[in-house]
């Protein structure tokens, strides 16, 4: 790698030299196009690919910089094909996904699980919390019990999902969810924790999660 | 509007039920007459009470509008149109800029052959003008760069285009279901068939960018078949679907397209009802259909559907619908919401340095942006799709994602915006869940035949149902008047 970066720094001065900007960033963009080229037959395969159907709402890889939208990345393939199997039964209503996920076979499920649970996480860096809220969401998720499903390091694990650095409105919208019976889980435990919480605590939850910088497993 | 119903209803109303109670008494004898007896009896009790509308039309888009417009030009006074949004226009929507200026918030192209949504502009004397595309695209990827002229296009392969082009032929809008090669073709997703045509990396982001902004998915996940039919739309030409100059993004409408709806909207007066969501539809099997709002019962004889399947499958059905309808709304993809911006300045700077303002990123945040500008450029407006997830929620943070971008694509005045509008049609409200339809593969095979036939009384209508041009403003527009026709048939014949 550090060799090719050597190669196209070269290129790129005598190329400057001798015929300019034009021609330097003409040659970048077409460095960028074959460097991206390979490294999507690497990672997925063929274009076009089944997993580039995610990538105008989950980011790219799965890493949303949109707190509206999830990341995928580093979640549970568990809790990935769980979700779309329940997306496409109707038992988690999503107006988006439902249609969506009804389209996918098992095999689909599998191959779309697997390849973004095998991402590499990011945190959100433009999201910038209110420390109060940071602060009071951080003994919340310790007293109440949130590590005993989703991991010491909130990274989730099987069926869990992972909630650190997850998009500070997406939770904030599934905790509401939860509380208000539109989300359920198969324990119900998720219920019976949200419901419990004020809205102000379901915000600090949120807060803090999104904060928090994944630990890679 | 109650009031005005029943003066103009009752010698056309004792004249239907005449007929329907001759033609039951004629038709099966004494169970048939009394069966007819207890229809009158009922719909008398109803009709009575003075609120019993000829249609109701779900939707003031253009569709619904449409629907109701040719409704009171044939004379049908008796008619709601009820609107959830605090406004008229659907999945089209003005972004006012102020002095007058606009820039389009959803859909906003004409092109060739579009002729019904043309016809309806000139109708409401609403002037039309081209879109602006003379000089260099500007394709941007990691830190390179290159500057372009596309002559009007996308920078499309014309030889895979013509394939396409070819091979649409064979899939008719109205019903691709019907295409001889339905089976063959209704099995393949459009990636699966690009995959056998060599397509260069150079080309792929391309590719990608024309999926995502006319079929609203990428290749792999659209339906070949469905993207054949809408290829056969465009007179089966390819380039006449997905490029700019001669092509469905090639005319622009003054004013911005929400004027069409607006424009109707102002003729029907009352007859629009706008925050007025519907809930649930109940005897839509019987005589007179109870359409239950926010703002109370309504109840009405026939009722046009002007709205998308994602919508008509969030209301609740009493009875339920057939299930071959039902299917159709469950499966029917809703995953399409775009979300659009447009950054202002004080003028088209880019112009003077031979650009035309148009940027196609590979690998996102910006899937195409363009020159929304005014007619005569007055000021200068850049318009872009943005990838949903590619930039921060957060209007302030996406604006300064994408003035670096438009900075590094046509120069430094780009950093500096008079103002920034953002707008993600999946979160802004709950009644436009997406935009176009990426039917995926098999899709028509399964759930064609239940696309068009009325339910009960219920007709089925919005750009999706349209024969020519679905999922444009003007399939809407032809929807539009197909379901008038429709209802104004059964009318006569009731």
């Amino acid at each position: 790698m550090k060799k090719i970066m050597f190669g196209v720094i070269a290129v790129v001065a005598v190329l400057l030299a001798i015929f300019g900007r034009d021609l330097v960033d003409l040659y970048r963009l077409q460095n960028y196009i074959t460097t991206s080229a390979e490294a999507y037959q690497t990672d997925r395969g063929n274009w076009p690919h089944l997993t580039d159907a995610c990538t105008g709402c989950h980011g790219n890889k799965g890493n949303s910089l949109n707190s509206l939208y999830p990341s995928l990345a580093g979640q549970p393939a568990a809790y990935l094909s769980a979700q779309l199997r329940s997306f496409a039964s109707g038992q988690r209503v999503a107006s988006n996904m439902g249609p969506l996920a009804m389209t996918l076979s098992h095999d689909d499920i599998d191959l779309l699980a697997n390849f973004y649970a095998r991402q590499p996480t990011s945190a959100d860096a433009s999201f910038a919390p209110d420390e109060g809220l940071r602060e009071k969401g951080k003994q919340l998720v310790q007293t109440r019990g949130c590590v005993a499903c989703h991991g010491e390091q909130l990274m989730g694990h099987d069926a869990f999902p992972r909630l650190a650095a997850q998009g500070h409105d997406y939770l904030l919208t599934q905790l509401n969810a939860f509380a208000n019976g539109e989300r359920n889980d198969p324990s119900g435990a998720m219920k019976a924790i949200a419901a419990a919480l004020s809205p102000d605590e379901r915000k600090a939850i949120a807060t803090y999660l999104a904060a928090l910088t994944p630990q890679h497993k | 509007m109650g009031i005005k119903s029943s003066i103009d209803a009752p010698p056309d109303l004792k004249r239907r039920q005449l007929l329907k109670l001759a033609g039951a008494s004629a038709a099966v004898g004494t169970i048939g007459l009394n069966i007819g007896l207890a229809n009158a009896t009922d719909a008398l009790l109803k009709d009575s009470s003075d609120d019993v509308l000829d249609v109701v039309i779900i939707g003031a888009g253009l569709a619904g509008l449409t629907a109701a417009r040719d409704l009171h030009m044939a004379g049908c006074q008796s008619l709601l149109v009820l609107e959830a949004r605090d406004r008229v226009g659907g999945r089209t929507l003005n972004h006012d800029l102020g002095s007058g200026y606009i820039s389009e918030v959803g859909g906003q192209w004409i092109g060739p052959g579009q002729t019904a949504v043309a016809d309806l502009a000139r109708e409401l004397e609403v002037g039309t003008f081209p879109s602006f595309y003379e000089g260099d695209t500007v394709i941007l990827g990691g830190d390179g760069r290159v500057a372009v002229d596309l002559k009007g296009t996308f920078g499309t392969d014309e030889t895979v285009a013509a394939k396409l082009s070819e091979l649409s032929r064979d899939v008719p809008s109205a019903a691709p279901w019907k295409s001889p090669r339905a089976a063959e073709l209704d099995k393949l997703s459009a990636g699966e068939w690009l995959a056998q045509q060599n397509i260069k990396p150079e080309d792929r982001a391309g590719w990608n960018a024309s999926f995502l902004l006319t079929c609203g998915v990428t290749p792999a996940k659209m339906g070949f078949l469905h993207f054949l039919s809408m290829i056969n739309s465009a007179g089966c030409e390819y380039m006449r679907l997905d490029s700019i100059k001669d092509s469905a993004q090639g005319t622009r409408i003054v004013g911005g397209s929400q004027i069409l709806s607006s424009k109707m909207a102002e003729l029907l007066g009352d007859k629009v009802r706008l925050s007025c969501p519907v809930r649930k539809i109940a005897d839509w099997n019987r005589d007179i259909v109870r359409v239950q709002t926010d703002q109370g019962e309504i109840r009405a004889r026939r009722v046009i559907m002007a709205i998308h399947p994602a919508l008509c499958q969030r209301l609740q059905f009493d009875p339920p619908l057939p299930e071959g309808r039902a299917a159709l709304q469950r499966a029917w993809p809703a995953h399409s919401p775009a979300r659009k911006t447009a950054m202002v300045y004080p003028r088209p700077f880019w112009r003077d340095k031979g650009l035309n303002g148009h940027i196609i990123q590979v690998d996102g945040p910006i899937i195409w942006a363009y020159d929304n500008s005014p007619p005569n450029g007055e000021i200068g407006v850049i318009n872009a799709f943005v990838l949903n997830a590619a930039a921060p929620a957060d209007p302030e943070a996406a604006k300064r994602v994408q003035t670096e971008i438009y900075a590094r694509a046509l120069g430094d005045e780009a950093l500096n915006p008079v103002s920034y509008h953002d707008h993600d049609w999946a979160q802004f409200d709950p009644w436009t869940i997406t935009c176009v339809s990426p039917i995926p593969p098999g899709f028509w095979s399964t759930h064609g035949e239940a696309l068009r036939p009325p339910c009960g009384n219920l007709f089925w209508s919005g750009t999706e149902t349209a024969d020519i041009w679905a999922g444009y403003m003007d399939g809407a527009v032809r929807a539009g008047h197909h379901s008038a026709l429709q209802v104004l048939n059964a009318l006569r014949r009731a």
